[in-house]
């Protein structure tokens, strides 16, 4: 039975035509999910499974390996702050600190609020850009205390 | 030499953004090429990209001409990918094209579709890139609306192209090109054996070819001006402009187009003005944060493949990552190696292994708790940063071992009296000293909001 993804037949279908496999769907699949409910749940997997026709072990042995599938909901605003050398050398942890101090926004944390939650991330190509981020879908980059203050404050 | 004596081809407008509407890149004589190509045989378009020079941009530098050659035309379908996973740390050239100029990727899948007789391309694209993949999704809606995409591509009868955009979900290995195809097809993204090479068996098991975005996007150009053209710009077997993405502590860090002649010095000093706050270069990461580091008196080198490799490294992606006198090498050390073991896809034993183990005696020389015998357990697991060396390098599917290894390696060989010092001393010697996370969070001794630069 579907739940997450019952509105979801005509894309799924239109899905499936873009491949000769029904199996490469599956990344597709989880970020349709994540983009509908934020995070992928045992739930979600179990839905992915049935319309693959796979187990839901096997969705979640994917789901697994990449980073970018939030296994527990996130804030309503999720801050994935680049950590890798570039970044780090140019502020990261200063940023870090910051969030944490003036916005009470931890690593690995979803605030009380709900609004933020904030998780420190590998390389996300933006090192031209360093210190960078990326808030939801938007990338942030060069950022000051200045610009962090204003995304802040600009997000729901 | 300053930027705007700089010749441009393939970031001409990129700050303008305009051609990402088709009727501006249209009147620019976009898509003329593809138009141009449907009328050329095979080994024709094929000759001129060999003829070129052109070499993968993606890292490893491999002829783009021979790599086509290889492609195995008994068998079918076949299939073409774009690499557009980017995620060699320091490397943002593909983001900035894909965002600007996703027409002419468009056009550079059409044209070598048409080379490779190939007629579904997927462009893999990780998932970080959320924007670029929008916007190619859009590009992709308006050429098939053109009747650029599709059956009967410029109305001629026969030929066919679909392209896909395919998002990944923030994995390393998936760059790795048999990785790439795993992730396509819907599994963890593991790294297979070769042989058999995508070439004779791929995607599906079928016949594939994959090449970087920058690759692919500058198919175009050289159908349109010839191999002569592209290699006017050269030095020894570099040929062609390439995107060279700088970051770190230089006063102007960002994606520049230069041709491989400019050397190291150049291109931190002159192009990108020299090192913040007029702080002292301390060494360089020249081609990705893979590639072994050169200190300052190594960098008066052309940035081409044969170049860099003669300073003892590698051009890779041609990433250039700068630091300044206040990074402190192991600290840096343990910040890559913290990559390596995460993104390890954990396959093979001496990588899966390798990577954590290499993180953490890095860590702890960092945090002054490691030994002389220590230094000499790196070494001997990392070897001396080059290929087949140590405990790891050629030991594994893929070569993100490898590529774990040789800046340890190397780093160790540059810095070693730091690491000794480290060592001696029972700490970091570096101020602003900053800590690595502990149990998933970050501490630091300073820890109180301050205007960073």
């Amino acid at each position: 039975m579907l739940n997450i993804l019952k509105d979801e037949t005509e894309r799924i279908e239109r899905l499936f035509e873009k491949y000769p496999s029904r199996r490469s769907a599956m990344l597709p699949l989880l970020w349709m999910v994540q983009e509908k409910t934020g995070w992928v749940s045992q739930e979600a997997m179990e839905e992915v499974a049935e319309i693959l026709a796979v187990t839901p072990a096997e969705v979640y042995e994917v789901v697994s390996f990449y980073t970018m599938f939030q296994q527990r909901p996130t804030g309503k605003t999720h801050i994935a702050l680049c950590d890798t050398l570039a970044c780090a050398i140019c502020g990261t942890h200063e940023i870090a600190a910051y969030l944490e101090e003036k916005y009470g926004i931890e690593v690995k944390k979803v605030t009380k609020d709900g609004r933020f939650s904030l998780e420190l991330v590998e390389c996300i190509g933006a090192c031209s850009m360093a210190p960078a981020l990326l808030a939801n879908e938007d990338l942030h980059g060069n950022l000051t205390p200045e610009s962090l203050d204003q995304l802040i404050a600009s997000c729901p | 030499m300053s930027i705007t004596e700089l010749e441009r081809v393939l970031l001409p407008n990129i700050e303008k953004n305009e051609t990402e509407w088709l009727s501006a890149y249209k009147a620019q004589g976009g898509y003329e090429v593809a138009r141009k190509a449907l009328g050329m045989t095979c080994e024709e378009m094929i000759q001129i990209v060999k003829d070129s020079g052109l070499r993968g941009r993606g890292g490893a530098g491999f002829p783009t001409g021979m790599k086509w050659s290889f492609l195995n035309k008994k068998d079918s379908p076949r299939y073409l990918c774009i690499n557009a996973d980017e995620s060699e740390p320091g490397t943002c050239k593909d983001r900035p094209l894909m965002e600007q100029r996703p027409h002419t990727l468009l056009e550079g899948i059409i044209c070598s579709c048409l080379a490779l007789e190939v007629q579904s391309a997927y462009i893999y694209i990780r998932g970080e890139y959320y924007k670029a993949a929008k916007i190619l999704n859009k590009a992709i809606e308006e050429a098939y609306e053109a009747g650029f995409l599709g059956e009967n591509i410029f109305g001629v009868q026969g030929k066919k192209v679909d392209i896909v955009v395919h998002r990944g979900g923030g994995a390393y290995v998936c760059g790795e090109e048999t990785a790439l195809l795993t992730s396509l097809e819907g599994y963890r993204g593991y790294p297979k054996l070769k042989p058999p090479f995508p070439a004779v068996a791929g995607l599906y098991g079928k016949p594939t070819i994959i090449n970087n975005v920058e690759t692919i996007i500058n198919i175009p150009f050289i159908l349109k001006n010839g191999a002569e053209w592209f290699k006017k710009w050269v030095h020894e077997k570099t040929t062609g402009l390439r995107l060279y993405s700088v970051s770190g502590h230089v006063k102007r860090p960002g994606v520049y187009e230069l041709p491989p002649t400019v050397t190291l010095k150049q291109l931190i000093f002159d192009i990108c003005g020299g090192i913040r706050n007029d702080h002292e270069l301390k060494w360089v990461i020249p081609g990705g944060s893979s590639v072994p580091w050169l200190l300052p008196h190594q960098i008066d080198v052309p940035l081409s493949h044969e170049g860099v490799a003669a300073a003892g490294s590698m051009l890779g992606s041609s990433a250039v990552m700068v630091m300044d006198h206040t990074v402190c090498p192991v600290w840096a050390l343990a910040n890559l190696s913290h990559f390596y073991q995460h993104e390890s896809c954990g396959q093979c034993t001496p990588c899966r292994e390798g990577t954590a183990w290499m993180f953490k005696i890095v860590q702890r020389i960092e945090d002054g708790h490691g030994t002389m015998a220590d230094l000499d357990a790196l070494y001997s697991i990392a070897g001396e940063g080059k290929p087949g060396s140590g405990m790891i390098s050629g030991k594994s599917i893929c070569a993100l071992g490898d590529a774990a290894a040789w800046p340890v390696g190397s780093a160790i060989a540059q810095f070693r009296n730091e690491f000794e010092e480290h060592v001696r001393l029972g700490y970091c010697p570096y101020k602003n000293k900053r800590y690595w996370m502990a149990n998933g969070r970050f501490v630091n001794e300073q820890f109180h909001p301050h205007k960073h630069h």
